[in-house]
């Protein structure tokens, strides 16, 4: 059995062990936990080719649209823009004046002939009424006469307004329409677009006469766009990929990737230039980093969702060169 | 930094290490533990004792050879169970009985005293030194309980990059980690125990001298004796 001193041996052990284990437990004695926690294996894309000047392109505003003016403009406006376009507008006014013209002076001729119309319309169906309610009447045989006056002009009042208002409505709404623009305006000028159409726009007329097509365009953000998402796609490959020794990371390489119409790899990457940041503690890893650039995008070779317009134009993505580093 | 119990796969903390672990190596653990427990019980109840040992050794010694009357110091100190004071009584015993009948063989009886006094201190230095094993033991395999602990965590984290085709570290270090926090054990048990055998191997030494020159000076007393009754 255990004497006096073994048992206040034992005692202390098991205290101390588990004052120790606590202590480790509740992290007073671990090392302070590293702040950021970084992924493990982390490349770094930098495209330095197809990049344009940092600098904002000058926007050169592009020509507002306008429908062909119809007529002589009535408020001359200022002469620079005037003479500007005066060439497109020149040959479509001709046409158009001739087009209002017709139009108001066949309306009004049909308009009389209508009214004058529903007056015979009815005549023709009264007479058959009456027949068919006298051929019913003729067995009373009391008041022939009046029976058969009596509805017959109210029959006949009754088909005659509506026919007749019928007939000159739509033409009085036609010639009332057209004949007051005819003659509140009679020199059309504007567009025929709708009073809206400017909204938004500044009332200023543009200055601009840049007619040039809206093409598509290697940028700074698209080519950073473009190489975010061939850095995505190549970054599993690239995690795959392992440091070859201290400093390694220091090394940046520079890949020139030929790519095809639908991502494919048009031949191996090839290394452009020599690397940067090689130093003599890690000259014998740039071979080794080699590999991994090369191996991490032939690895994820077909790159997906680039935007096809901007494959074959200068700077495009046919021929794209990137940076390829370990992180580190 | 708040006191949190931290079980996440970053943490050192000894807890979430045992608790990641995998059975084989949590058994590991578990018994270097104990044996780490043990030993530390066995190192303090050793330095209490041994201390405490020495001190009344050295009492003893001085009032011995101050003390006039060996019977009446018998009387006193007889029944004690110091290991100097079972020394003196196996001395006193074998010189009672030596000297009980009327012829005495002087030779004999020294050559008796001596056997049984030598005996009695080798009982009691063994007495001591009993659990001293298994601080020698502690000492020399946890280190390779540890190892085995280790090596078995180690093929386990190489099997799991095997199966998830991943050789991240992140896949590995775990298992690592808590691999080596087996050994880490073992040899957080092994380095103390080996300390403290040495150590403890010392004062037993120094004890067990101590009790042979208290022997070899009683023993001298008793042959004195022996021979001024001899004469008589």
């Amino acid at each position: 059995m255990m004497d006096r001193a073994e048992r206040t041996g034992f005692g202390v052990a098991v205290v101390g062990h588990l004052v120790m284990f606590g202590l480790l437990s509740l992290s007073f004695l671990s090392p302070p936990k590293p702040q950021p926690k970084q992924q493990p294996i982390d490349v770094s894309l930098v495209e330095d080719v197809a990049l344009e000047a940092a600098a904002p392109e000058p926007a050169e505003q592009p020509a507002q649209s306008r429908a062909p003016v119809a007529g002589p403009p009535e408020d001359a406006p200022p002469p620079a823009a005037e003479a500007v376009a005066q060439p497109e507008p020149a040959p479509q006014p001709k046409p158009a004046p001739p087009e209002p013209r017709p139009e108001p002076a066949p309306q009004p001729k049909p308009v009389p002939q209508p009214k004058a119309a529903p007056a015979p319309k009815p005549a023709p169906k009264a007479p058959p009424k009456p027949p068919q309610k006298t051929a019913a009447k003729p067995a009373e045989a009391k008041t022939p006469p009046r029976p058969a006056a009596k509805p017959a002009p109210a029959r006949n009042a009754a088909p005659a307004k509506p026919a007749a208002t019928a007939a000159s409505k739509p033409g009085t709404a036609k010639s009332t329409g057209n004949n007051p623009q005819a003659a509140a305006k009679p020199k059309p000028r504007g567009s025929r677009l709708g009073a809206n159409f400017l909204q938004g726009l500044s009332a200023d007329p543009s200055t601009s006469t840049s007619q040039k097509p809206m093409a598509a365009k290697m940028s700074a953000s698209a080519a950073a766009s473009i190489g975010s998402a061939i850095k995505r796609q190549v970054q599993p490959c690239a995690d795959r990929q392992v440091n070859p020794g201290p400093g390694a990371s220091d090394i940046v390489v520079t890949l020139r990737l030929r790519i095809n119409r639908d991502g494919s790899l048009a031949g191996r990457p090839t290394i452009a230039g020599a690397p940067r940041g090689v130093t003599d503690a890690n000259e014998r890893y740039v071979d080794a980093v080699n590999r991994n650039a090369i191996n991490a995008f032939v690895g994820c070779a077909p790159l997906r969702g680039l935007p096809q317009e901007l494959y074959d134009v200068p700077n495009g993505w046919n021929d794209f060169r990137m940076t390829y580093k370990l992180p580190g | 930094m708040t006191p949190v119990l931290n079980t996440d796969a970053v943490s050192l903390s000894p807890i979430a290490l045992f608790l990641q672990a995998d059975i084989v190596v949590k058994i590991v653990m578990a018994g270097l533990l104990l044996a780490s427990i043990w030993t530390w019980a066995i190192i303090i109840g050793s330095w209490l004792k041994f201390g405490r040992i020495r001190k009344s050794v050295e009492k003893f010694e001085r009032d011995f050879w101050k003390a006039d009357d060996i019977d009446a110091f018998y009387k006193v100190h007889g029944e004690s169970d110091l290991p100097i004071a079972r020394v003196f009584a196996a001395g006193v015993t074998e010189w009672r009985r030596s000297t009980a009948g009327g012829n005495v063989d002087r030779d004999g009886t020294r050559e008796r005293l001596a056997t049984a006094m030598a005996a009695a201190a080798a009982a009691e230095v063994d007495k001591l030194s009993d659990k001293l094993n298994v601080l020698a033991t502690v000492g020399s395999v946890a280190p390779f309980v540890g190892l085995f602990g280790t090596v078995w965590g180690i093929m386990r984290s190489f099997t799991g990059i095997a199966q998830q085709q991943n050789t991240s570290l992140a896949v590995v270090a775990p298992g690592i980690a808590e691999a080596l926090f087996a050994t880490a054990i073992g040899l957080f048990a092994a380095i103390p125990a080996v300390i403290a055998y040495n150590r403890l191997s010392h004062s037993i030494n120094r004890i067990e001298a101590r009790l042979n020159r208290f022997a070899d000076g009683f023993h001298s007393t008793l042959s004195r004796q022996l021979e001024l009754e001899g004469r008589r």
